[in-house]
């Protein structure tokens, strides 16, 4: 890393500013003819990865495009730039999420064609993917911040996109609340790296925490990990871990195509990338955080797996599924395995955009049905969606040879290589941990496939197969998630070697090895096409034999329940005695009670005013007699 | 007992009969009056400050009032049957319309 | 004190209240006359005799005429039985005690007031001050009897405008 080039270079700015002039073309263009927003804004999402693709062409492994704009602003020493940068950690992210997000355009002109509301969604859509791009590519964690900040506005935006139905508004408005805690957190973490390194612009900061490490600087662990806990508490608010992921099984109230680009694939893993582009103030820091993170991570993927068995809507199912992915990149962000972290944010986006766009095929063609106990024996009528769907499903209950299995396993065996003493020596509990959420996401996977595309159709619409617009990006998505395992397993580690630690590749398992050591996923796999295939009466029975253990994961542990009791009722407390007691009682008294006082007074003073002109004259004489008297004593 | 002093005296105490009646009485005619007596007290003690102080501008001062009182006699009684056109009556009880 | 201003102030105060106590306005006017008559009378005995001629031909003369002569238009007469209510009659009497009141330092001499006489205010005099130092004034005063004598005939109009009350 020490023989990083920085090259002037536009392509970080160009990058973003094909979305943004899209956004604004979309929606300036689109109001006369909706259908030509979904053509702007998706052949803006293409030209981005063109030219993504052409900035990572030329792109030398140490190698650092950068694009200074302007001067944002400067206080005292501290300056702020505008300055985008493109090395071969943003440019993955930004093959993905421009990759990923030009097929899920493609699909929504379609799933959208019957809204009225296009102008807008594509607009939002665009603008999402350029505050992701700034995110990604922002030279300095301010300009990270405004890409940070961008995506939560547009996820707002989306999430409430149906903002007639009021749930789905407050949906958006939770999703946003719950990332301004976060967001706080990032925001101290920026104030901390400024007080501490006078800078936060990520090379520099690279350079000034090598400085300190030079000089066993003794203070730098225990800043470190304050700086480095105040960013991961942003981490688990954008990318939905405990206690903060909430807001992510809400966020379901989007267009399906949004919670696919939005919610599975790229915005959740923003905390994730976070976590890479700022990897050495992780390194500096205590072993504690890393056993934190990785604690969190654990629990959170496995309570989220546990709550996706019982779930009936196929999009909460594929949320808490994602809550649950997200964990999994995080036991490997938190072990110091960050090429890892993001193998799995790569591969996770693939099969679980698949999903999340199979499922809206299915939404889109049983009539906007979600409950997928109205379902079933979709095979026959939509088989491209089913075909993708089941590929899908076998990568993410991590099958050898599909992707999921190799990230999955990367991460697993990540935790027990890591520099971290603490972690190596908790390891065999996480990993236990790990691997029965593994098992878990293979059944509740199984179950959904089984229940929507298995036995015979239970609801009341006319399922048909969706239009070639939203097939070929399943399609594409679905090749992807069965090779990408096997493609990037050497390949990402070599390629971001010059820019992340410990980049290099675990010893490949033999193919025979690896179809043993997915023996966990099989077994969910199988449980769950037995459980809701041939032996249908026993999910019922188990419920009934567990009522209250069933009731706990349908209630998804009563943990909104939980906040509004502690959190959000003695903050409506707090409101109302201000509201009432501050604002009405004392700021509004004191307004009414000085019109109260001119009233009664006036009331008074209007009893004199009889209209005989004697008692004026009365008046006019004690006053002028006062006022004599006054002169005279005075 | 000075002169001066006993004609200031008579002034003030002319000044107030013609307070009480224009406080008292309802007629407004009769009210006009003792407003010409309220002045003719004031104008008799501006003499008198005249006389006192050795020159005559206490004298013009009072040619002016007369002026003034004049004019005020004038639009005054033109009110007067104005008033009277109007409330058949000319006493200030009948034009109490600016009450509240 | 001298006999004269003796008999005046007893003429003065006699008319004075013989103008506000009179029952019948015309007992009022005629009062007022003798007032504005014994007033004269103080001037002339002050000296000032331009003043003493203006004020029996103008007021005496002129308005109180005048105020004669609007009474027997209007045929007004004295005031209906029912007195003054109770705030007035305690108010006047207040106002009527204070003003009393400032006779008694006045009476003690405490102004310090001599008796220096004046030169005689005869019309020479008075018309020589009017016309050099107050002439400014002067001119003011003729133009306030301008717009006095203006509204007087705009309010003497019989109204064109409806009567508004009558509606």
């Amino acid at each position: 890393m020490d023989t990083r080039q920085v090259i002037t270079s536009l392509d970080p700015a160009l990058i973003p500013l094909a979305p943004l002039v899209g956004a604004a073309a979309a929606y300036g263009l689109g109001r006369k003819n909706r259908v030509f927003s979904g053509v702007i804004a998706t052949f803006a999402a293409i030209v981005a990865f063109a030219l993504t693709l052409k900035g990572v062409f030329d792109l030398a492994p140490s190698a650092i495009k950068e694009a200074h704009l302007w001067r944002w602003f400067g206080v005292g020493q501290v300056a702020f730039d505008m300055t985008l940068r493109l090395d071969r950690l943003s440019s993955v992210m930004c093959l993905v999420i421009t990759g990923i997000g030009s097929l899920i355009h493609l699909y929504s002109t379609a799933y959208m064609a019957d809204d009225e509301g296009m102008p807008r969604f594509f607009a939002y859509l665009n603008l999402f993917l350029f505050s992701m791009l700034v995110l990604v590519l922002g030279g300095n964690l301010l300009v990270l911040f405004i890409g940070w900040e961008g995506v939560g506005l547009c996820s707002y935006l989306l999430i409430g996109f149906w903002f007639r139905n009021l749930n789905y508004c407050g949906a958006g408005r939770k999703a946003f609340v719950v990332n301004r805690i976060g967001d706080a957190g990032v925001l101290m973490g920026i104030f901390l790296l400024l007080k501490h390194f006078g800078t936060v612009d990520f090379l520099l900061l690279n350079d000034r925490l090598g400085e300190a490490a030079a000089l066993f600087d003794p203070k730098l662990a225990a800043v470190c990990t304050l700086i480095g806990f105040c960013l991961f508490i942003g981490a688990t608010g954008k990318s939905a871990q405990l206690p903060l992921f909430v807001w992510l099984p809400d966020a379901m109230a989007g267009p399906t195509p949004v919670s696919a680009l939005i919610h599975a694939a790229t915005m959740v893993t923003a905390g994730v990338y976070l976590f890479a582009r700022a990897h050495f103030v992780f390194d500096s820091a205590g072993a504690e955080l890393g056993l934190i993170v990785v604690v969190v991570a654990a629990l959170t993927a496995f309570i989220s797996a546990t709550i996706a068995v019982a779930q009936n809507d196929i999009k909460k199912v594929l949320a808490y599924s994602t809550v649950s992915q997200l964990g999994f990149m995080f036991l490997a962000a938190g072990a110091g395995a960050y090429w890892v972290a993001l193998f799995h944010v790569i591969t996770h986006a693939f099969f679980k955009a698949c999903l999340f766009l199979g499922a809206g095929s299915v939404i889109h063609g049983c009539h906007h049905e979600q409950d997928m106990r109205q379902m079933g024996g979709l095979r026959r009528l939509m088989p491209v969606t089913f075909i993708t769907y089941f590929i899908s499903t076998l990568a993410i209950a991590g099958i050898y040879p599909f992707s999921g299995f190799h990230s999955k396993h990367a991460i697993l065996a990540s935790l027990g290589q890591s520099p971290n003493s603490l972690i190596v020596a908790s390891a065999p509990i996480i990993v236990l941990i790990a691997s029965v959420t593994a098992g878990l996401t293979a059944f509740y996977m199984t179950r959904s496939l089984v229940l929507t595309f298995f036995g015979s159709y239970r609801g009341h619409a006319h399922p048909h197969e969706s239009p070639w617009k939203m097939t070929v990006p399943l399609i594409v998505l679905a090749v992807l998630a069965v090779i990408g395992g096997i493609g990037l397993e050497h390949s990402l580690p070599h390629y971001l070697e010059a820019v992340l630690p410990r980049a290099h590749a675990h010893e490949s398992l033999a193919p025979i090895d690896s179809l043993g050591a997915s023996w966990i996923g099989v077994l969910g796999v199988l449980i769950g096409v037995f459980l809701y295939g041939p032996l249908a009466s026993v999910p019922p029975a188990i419920a009934k034999a567990i009522p209250l253990l069933l009731r706990l994961l349908q209630g998804k542990y009563f943990i909104d329940e939980v906040y509004q009791t502690l959190i959000v009722r003695p903050l409506e407390g707090v409101s109302r005695v201000l509201w009432r007691g501050v604002d009405q009682g004392v700021i509004d008294g004191t307004v009414n009670g000085t019109a109260e006082v001119v009233e009664v007074s006036g009331e008074l003073v209007r009893t004199m005013q009889t209209g005989d002109v004697r008692h004026y004259a009365l008046y006019l004489f004690g006053a002028i007699a006062t006022m004599v008297a006054v002169y005279l004593v005075w | 007992m000075e002169r001066i002093h006993t004609i200031l005296a008579i002034a003030a105490i002319t000044f107030a009969i013609g307070a009480v009646g224009v406080i008292v009485r309802r007629n407004v005619i009769v009210v006009f009056m003792c407003i010409e007596l309220m002045l003719n007290a004031v104008n008799l003690s501006f003499v008198a400050f005249s006389q006192s102080v050795g020159n005559l501008t206490g004298q013009v001062a009072v040619f002016f009032v007369m002026v003034v009182a004049a004019a005020e006699a004038a639009v005054g009684l033109a009110i007067f049957i104005a008033l009277f056109r109007t409330a058949r009556s000319v006493e200030s009880t009948s034009a109490t319309e600016l009450r509240l | 004190m001298s006999v004269t201003i003796a008999i005046l102030s007893v003429c003065m105060l006699i008319s004075a209240v013989s103008v506000v106590a009179a029952r019948s306005p015309i007992v009022s006017a005629l009062a007022l006359v003798g007032n504005l008559i014994t007033v004269a009378a103080f001037y002339a005995a002050m000296n000032a005799h331009f003043l003493a001629a203006v004020q029996i031909l103008v007021y005496a003369g002129a308005i109180v005429v005048l105020v004669l002569f609007v009474l027997m238009l209007l045929n007004v007469k004295g005031e209906a039985g029912k007195k003054s209510d109770f705030i007035l009659r305690v108010g006047a009497a207040i106002i009527a005690g204070f003003f009393l009141l400032t006779v008694v330092p006045i009476w003690d001499g405490w102004l310090g007031l001599s008796n220096l006489s004046a030169p005689e205010g005869t019309v020479r005099a008075i018309g020589k001050l009017v016309y050099t130092d107050y002439v400014y004034c002067f001119e003011v005063a003729s133009i306030l009897i301008l717009i006095a004598v203006v509204g007087a005939v705009t309010l003497g109009r019989r109204a064109r405008i409806p009567n508004i009350a009558s509606e």
